[in-house]
């Protein structure tokens, strides 16, 4: 089973990247699941027709019990991708990190593997590793690769070396290791420049390099990622090729 | 109100658990919480605490660490007492407050491993589930750890308990009386997990031909060792006068055909007659309830408060996850043998017979501790 955390900053694109390679994964024949981990539970609404799932934090919020089933808080988008967000607390309350390892321990006690047999589980990721809530995606048992989603500002930059440096720190834990950069392209003066630097520095390779496109944004409106919108666009066969790169090598890991 | 004590106690925590049942197997046992804490967890609930030396310690976790995520300080505070204390194992585990930090503790453990060269077991106690849960855990990750080799069974069938604690059997001299019983039934003892034996006796757990799972908290080990080494598994406690004999033949029938057997829950609690109720443990409560109607043929009905598989319940026992279900249940029935902390919610005219249980009611009631092993029923009923 090959299990992807996808961070990067707030805004730079990691739920663009991640539903676009769920969908890729999917077009591969793949059975995926998307775990968004943002309280703002909007990662999976481009797999979804622009119709979002239930959030597991609004479940408990509104049922005041626990799901019995994973369909209380599950839906079935885009190429049979198993869409969950783990939402969050009432904004100004309660603890947002907290509810991730909630909805995680929630998952595993629904046997949510176990019953549905992933090839592929990515884990969209609030861009900062805030607390320990945030870093559960790559606990032992979840992700076992890290990609960090950066363009070439600095900000972007800044918080991808952040995110390495957390990643690093839990080397002694067990916890995920980071594969490599995707690059977001946001038309920054000497982009590709900036994030090789950065690459290098860290000893990581640029693994995807995602062209700004207008396409992207288009089949986002009408709900849908560019891959399920068109997959023969030059932006689709990015991801699709980043896709097909980790099953090779979950393949000859394995 | 649903699930809420207004009158009758709480069950002890995971915490107490893991505490119990890693007692006197030289182990340290780290619980990250507030200074002041073991006083809970192995004071009030811990008779041996004042006679025997273990290895529990607290973190005296703070404020200022729980916010601050500083697992670093945890880890360098355990790794050096354990440098001084040389501990076999060590077993750190949580409670609320790092239950709301998130604190990863087997991420921790292998860190402390990393570092110490000594074994470390990261448990996931919380505080929020009963003792049964810690105990079980602790069990299992010891034995899983350190029951790895497949040993040569003797001629002479051999046996270990699994899932003793002072916590089910205080020190009434129950633990003492299943091992002569035991020895009686024909069966030499390999271990006794984890009363009376060693981390040594317990490493030779696969050498036994059976294993006498005393307590729930033991099922995870017994079907540990059943996957592992194939040994079959028994569950119940030889209570009472008859019991014991149903029970020892059940054992034979196990060590010889490599079945498992519950003939704590081989009864049935159906129907509308008016039962003796017992709550508590459901395997012990099981086999008092056979105990009983096999001694003086009164029906009886299990009342189940704590976590247990399903498979440990009869049909017609009953679940119960408040002190209002446990008052409508004593209020139909024609008994109540219970911890005496059961007694504010039983009807004065439903007769209440006294049975300390230290999970229930700490070392409130211990003194009046009964040891009900292999000998006749104290009670009229």
């Amino acid at each position: 089973m090959l299990k992807l955390a996808i961070y990067g900053k707030g805004g730079i694109g990691k739920s663009t990247v991640t539903s676009n390679l769920a969908a890729a994964f999917a077009r591969l024949g793949r059975k995926v699941i998307q775990i968004g981990c943002d309280p703002k539970a909007d990662s999976t609404i481009n797999l979804l027709g622009g119709e979002p799932v239930l959030p597991v934090m609004n479940f408990l919020r509104e049922h005041d019990r626990e799901p019995e089933r994973i369909e209380e808080i599950a839906k079935t988008g885009f190429g049979g991708v198993l869409c969950i967000e783990t939402g969050g607390p009432t904004p100004g309350l309660g603890c947002a990190g907290r509810g991730i390892i909630t909805t995680f321990s929630l998952l595993a006690d629904l046997r949510l593997f176990e019953q549905y047999k992933p090839d592929v589980v990515l884990y969209d990721v609030l861009g900062d590793v805030v607390c320990g809530g945030f870093a559960a995606p790559i606990r032992e048992g979840y992700a076992s690769q890290v990609l960090i989603v950066t363009s070439g500002e600095k900000m972007a930059l800044y918080a991808a070396n952040n995110i390495n440096s957390a990643v690093h720190n839990f080397e002694d834990r067990g916890y995920a290791t980071v594969r490599g950069i995707v690059l977001n392209r946001r038309s920054v003066d000497r982009e590709e420049e900036k994030v090789r630097a950065f690459a290098d520095a860290n000893d990581l390779p640029i693994v995807a390099d995602i062209p700004r496109s207008d396409d992207i944004i288009r089949y986002e409106d009408m709900g849908k990622t560019v891959v399920e919108g068109d997959p023969g666009l030059d932006v689709s066969k990015r991801f699709l090729a980043l896709a097909q790169l980790l099953l090779d090598e979950e393949k000859a890991f394995e | 109100m649903k699930q809420t004590a207004r009158i009758i106690s709480i069950h002890a925590a995971d915490t107490s658990g893991v505490c119990s049942m890693l007692y006197e197997l030289g182990g340290m046992v780290v619980v990250h919480d507030a200074s002041g804490c073991n006083s809970t967890y192995s004071t009030h609930d811990e008779p041996r605490w004042y006679r025997q030396d273990s290895m529990i310690y607290i973190s005296a976790l703070t404020e200022a660490d729980a916010v601050l995520g500083n697992d670093e300080k945890l880890i360098a505070d355990v790794t050096s007492a354990a440098r001084d204390l040389s501990p076999r194992f060590i077993a750190i585990c949580g409670a609320p407050v790092p239950l709301l930090a998130g604190t990863d503790f087997p991420a921790i453990a292998a860190e402390i491993e990393a570092r110490t060269g000594i074994p470390c077991f990261g448990l996931h106690t919380s505080g929020m589930h009963s003792y049964l849960t810690g105990a079980s855990e602790a069990l299992e990750a010891v034995v899983s750890h350190f029951c790895t080799d497949s040993l040569l069974r003797t001629e002479k069938p051999t046996a270990n308990i699994i899932g003793a604690t002072p916590l089910d059997f205080s020190i009434s001299g129950a633990t003492d009386s299943i091992r002569a019983w035991l020895a009686k039934a024909g069966f030499e003892l390999v271990s006794c997990m984890a009363v009376g034996s060693s981390l040594d006796d317990i490493r030779r757990a696969s050498s036994a031909h059976v294993n006498l799972v005393v307590s729930s908290c033991g099922l995870a080990t017994a079907e540990l060792l059943r996957q592992r080494f194939g040994t079959p598994w028994v569950a119940g406690v030889p209570v009472g006068e008859r019991f014991p004999a149903v029970l020892a033949e059940a054992l034979s029938d196990a060590a010889e055909s490599g079945k498992c057997a519950l003939p704590c829950a081989e009864r049935d609690a159906t129907g509308s007659a008016k039962r003796i109720v017992i709550p508590g443990e459901s395997i012990f409560s099981g086999s008092l309830a056979r105990a009983v109607e096999l001694d003086t043929g009164v029906p009886c009905r299990v009342l189940c408060p704590l976590e247990a598989e399903d498979r440990l319940l009869a049909p017609g026992d009953q679940r119960i996850f408040d002190e209002d279900a446990a008052a409508a249940a004593f209020a139909g029935a024609s008994g109540v043998i219970a911890d005496p902390m059961y007694a504010p919610v039983c009807p004065p005219d439903v007769p209440f017979r006294r049975l300390p249980h230290e999970a229930f009611s700490g070392r409130c009631y211990r003194k009046e501790s009964l040891n009900l092993i292999d000998r006749p029923l104290p009670w009229r009923l």
